[in-house]
């Protein structure tokens, strides 16, 4: 991953974080000063390292990993904001990429019945002996990783 | 990676859908598995992490064995 697109990874994530938004290759290459295919080049790079997840041939921006850009079953809030997250992983990572408290509302997988826990300190202090379930072993995780 | 009630709720989900059994941990665990993965994310000194480096944050956990094995 060279330099450029690091630069590219890191205005995405940083741009998402401030207003919930996934950029198009347009909106970053205007941002930047860059050519949008340059940009859309550099997406498809970042994808094929697993540094962000985009939507079947296309620039859309699906997972900007922990966060999903679409809702999901898996919503966390942190300091007043709202999030979803891909995953039961992913949920957790939320509060722990932003370094805060934070409380993820999900479901149980079985059942459906709703589910909260609640991240403080760095800490789950609710919902600690939930379970959590991998199907995937970790060698195949990214086969699939929407399925993971 | 999905959220379960309990032990009675992950036999029956997998059971309906057909899997064998993977991997299961507490979300306490899977807490502390996340703080690691995910801590510097959004860094902007941020850089891929090795294959190596990844293994190790599972290995620290005790997730160890062939099921763990990411290469």
């Amino acid at each position: 991953m060279d330099e450029l697109d690091l630069r590219i990874r890191n205005h995405v994530y940083a741009s998402f974080v401030e207003d919930g938004r996934a950029r198009t290759p347009e909106e970053v290459a205007a941002a930047l000063g860059l050519a949008e295919g340059e940009v859309a080049a550099a997406y498809r790079r970042l994808d094929d390292a697993h540094a962000l997840v985009l939507e079947p041939a296309s620039t859309e921006i699906l997972m900007l990993n922990p966060f999903s850009t679409v809702e999901t079953q898996h919503r966390v809030e942190t300091g007043g904001r709202a999030w979803f997250a891909n995953c039961a992983w992913d949920a957790l990572g939320i509060p722990a990429a932003l370094h805060t408290d934070g409380v993820v509302e999900s479901v149980c997988a079985d059942c459906g019945e709703h589910l909260e826990l609640r991240v403080s300190d760095g800490k789950l202090a609710q919902g600690a002996d939930l379970l959590v379930h991998f199907v995937v072993p970790a060698r195949q995780w990214w086969d699939d990783i929407a399925f993971t | 990676m999905v959220f379960l009630r309990s032990e009675e709720h992950l036999e029956r989900w997998l059971g309906a859908n057909g899997w064998d059994p993977g991997a299961t941990m507490t979300a306490a665990t899977l807490n502390e598995l996340a703080r690691l993965w995910w801590w510097t994310r959004l860094d902007p000194a941020w850089r891929p992490r090795t294959p190596a480096e990844s293994q190790a944050i599972l290995d620290e956990l005790g997730l160890i064995g062939e099921f763990w094995r990411l290469a």
